[in-house]
């Protein structure tokens, strides 16, 4: 009986050929370019929570108003009112860390849920979650979040929510696949045959060991979508409020002064999000290529 | 095609037909039913800084029928939607109907221009890098599309604005007017600012390419080009029409909430702007046609693609 359990586990786990081995070069570039990301993320997230900046982010100074990068130890310059933006970038990470965790795991949780339900069992739940999901895909995403601020309050956990969810169908359907291309291999009919539990199929066999890194990507591809939907909202005036900085809200109060000729309080929180959210799509693109490029083989 | 062919596919696309109508029924109960919960309403966001008490708010809140139970509600308000009655919008008491077409066209005219330019940019891009493998020019028109998608989309606006104005002497105006020699000029940059950066670019550039390049790896391509044939002829169907419709239908939802910013940007008079004018009033007739009006649109472009889908290949539409 251990025997066979020892089998189908080495056989619903193809891909347990370290990655490294199977990917192109520039895949590996991209992928440590996707992770330095990551991590600054997660260091910036940590120096913020631990008050180690090289400024105060909210001390006003007023006479060195958008002062040009380098001056007087403000390394990335000042904004409108003073502040030293390179604290304020680092510590603006925060406005998206909760906020988007609780996306993603409502997108992934909700997602895995729907796409179980219709790849395992299929027929009429395979229906009513294709509907769910084509019913959510129908709603342009910020076109739902205006009306739900209309209708509630602008509050970015509101948001968020209404981001996971959303997200959700597109996890659904891949998690769905995925299930109806496992079916088809002979290690579910195997663990069905020894008599294990459905719970210990679909959580051991088809998620953790074949899904986890599908559901690392889509996290990862849904941080970007967070940071790019806040910074939309932060220019329609429904993201994060001013006196918090968030990198939306400091591109938008940094692009009234364009105008003026001054660019740099806008264009560095621009250029963060524009280096992070390339990190992260390139991160899941090379991961999703290097995982397809295994199922060929 | 002979007539004999037409036939179940008409079937078929009334079958999608159906199913659309059945979609959009759910999205109406959806936005009703947000409308339901929502704790403020309208009357008292409007009153709140007009009138001396609330006595007046509540009466003219409960005037039309005040205990019925959800459901009549519901069905009120659907049997007035299908008749075309949005209600009028709480701010200018104008129809909202009639708004909502009139601004709908010009989002219409921003969606469909920008989508044009996405594909006139990423279309050959993915074209070339599926035939030609990973050159040098390929990878940086690739990391090109890369960077304009993660680009937040008003800041590129604002660059753009910038640009035309201190280089080329062109000012905003309002949408429109032909004061100036150039003002046409002026009328395409958001078309092409939301082309460029919807966000979309790199997802069509990659989809494409995978598939496109998939398709030329099978075995009947093999043939085709054996035998002296057309490759391009061979491919199209499959390798590059049903991607691109897959592609387009699934980012049509994102491309209109790109619109609302870029609208907001260059002072469009489209859909975008006024729900964002309408979610700052909380005017919540006009938002809900504006939001029923953006899913028509996102299921007729997946309606289209599922046609497109089922003309190509029939088989497709026993999934």
């Amino acid at each position: 009986m251990k025997r066979y359990r020892q089998h189908i586990i080495e056989f619903g786990n193809l891909s347990d050929v370290p990655f490294w081995k199977t990917a192109g070069p520039i895949d590996l570039v991209y992928i440590s370019y996707g992770l330095l990301v990551v991590m600054l993320v997660f260091v910036s997230y940590v120096l913020g929570a631990t008050g180690f900046l090289p400024h105060d982010p909210q001390e006003i100074n007023l006479d060195l108003l958008m002062a040009a990068p380098n001056t007087q130890g403000h390394l990335l310059g000042t904004d409108f009112m003073g502040r030293d933006i390179l604290s304020r970038l680092i510590i603006g990470i925060q406005a998206y860390f909760l906020p988007g965790l609780l996306a993603i795991a409502l997108a992934l949780s909700l997602g895995t849920c729907f796409g179980v339900l219709a790849g395992f069992w299929g027929g009429g739940l395979d229906t009513a979650s294709t509907y769910v999901s084509n019913l959510l895909n129908s709603f342009p995403r910020l076109v739902l979040i205006l009306l739900m601020v209309a209708a509630f309050k602008p509050d970015i956990y509101l948001v968020m929510t209404v981001v996971g969810v959303t997200n959700a169908p597109a996890v659904a359907s891949l998690i769905k696949s995925k299930i109806q291309f496992l079916k088809q291999k002979n290690f579910i009919e195997a663990a069905t045959a020894l008599g294990l539990k459905n719970a210990v199929i679909i959580f051991k066999h088809i998620l953790w060991h074949n899904c986890r890194s599908l559901l690392i990507i889509q996290a990862t591809l849904g941080m970007a979508e967070v940071i790019l939907i806040e910074t939309s909202l932060s220019y329609l005036g429904f993201g994060v409020q001013e006196p918090t900085p968030s990198w939306g809200n400091m591109v938008q109060s940094g692009a009234n002064y364009f105008m003026q000729g001054k660019f740099w309080p806008s264009t560095a929180p621009a250029l963060a999000i524009l280096l992070t959210i390339m990190g992260f799509h390139l991160l899941g693109d090379s991961l999703n290529n290097i995982m397809e490029r295994k199922r060929d083989q | 095609m002979k007539f004999a062919s037409i036939r179940p596919i008409t079937a078929l696309i009334s079958k999608e037909l159906a199913i659309a109508a059945l979609l959009l029924l759910g999205i109406s109960f959806v936005v009703f039913m947000v409308l339901f919960l929502s704790p403020g309403d309208p009357f008292s966001s409007l009153l709140k800084d007009q009138t001396p008490s609330a006595a007046v708010g509540t009466a003219a809140q409960s005037e039309p029928g005040g205990a019925v139970p959800w459901y009549f509600q519901y069905l009120a308000w659907l049997g007035n939607i299908i008749r075309g009655d949005f209600g009028s919008s709480i701010r200018t008491g104008l129809p909202v109907l009639r708004e909502v077409i009139r601004t709908g066209i010009n989002t219409l005219y921003l969606t469909l221009g920008s989508l044009l330019v996405t594909l006139l940019i990423a279309v050959p891009i993915a074209v070339f890098s599926a035939r030609r493998g990973l050159t040098a020019t390929n990878w940086v028109l690739t990391m090109f599309t890369y960077v304009v998608s993660a680009l937040p989309v008003f800041w590129l606006g604002y660059i753009v604005i910038y640009i035309s104005m201190h280089r080329f002497g062109l000012f905003p105006l309002a949408f429109g007017s032909g004061a100036q020699t150039w003002s046409w000029v002026y009328f395409m940059l958001p078309v092409f600012v939301l082309g460029l950066s919807n966000g979309t670019m790199s997802e069509v550039v990659r989809h494409l390419r995978e598939e496109l390049s998939r398709v030329l790896s099978e075995e009947y391509i093999c043939t085709a080009r054996a035998k002296g044939a057309s490759i391009w002829k061979h491919s199209f169907k499959e390798g590059f029409l049903i991607p691109i419709t897959e592609i387009v239908a699934a980012k049509i939802p994102f491309i209109l909430g790109g619109a609302v910013v870029v609208e907001q940007v260059f002072n469009w008079p489209g859909m975008g702007r006024m729900a964002w004018q309408a979610a700052q009033d909380r005017d919540y007739p006009l938002i809900l046609g504006i939001t029923l009006m953006a899913a028509l649109f996102v299921r007729l472009g997946s309606l289209i693609q599922r046609a497109v889908h089922i003309m190509v290949n029939p088989r497709f539409a026993r999934e």
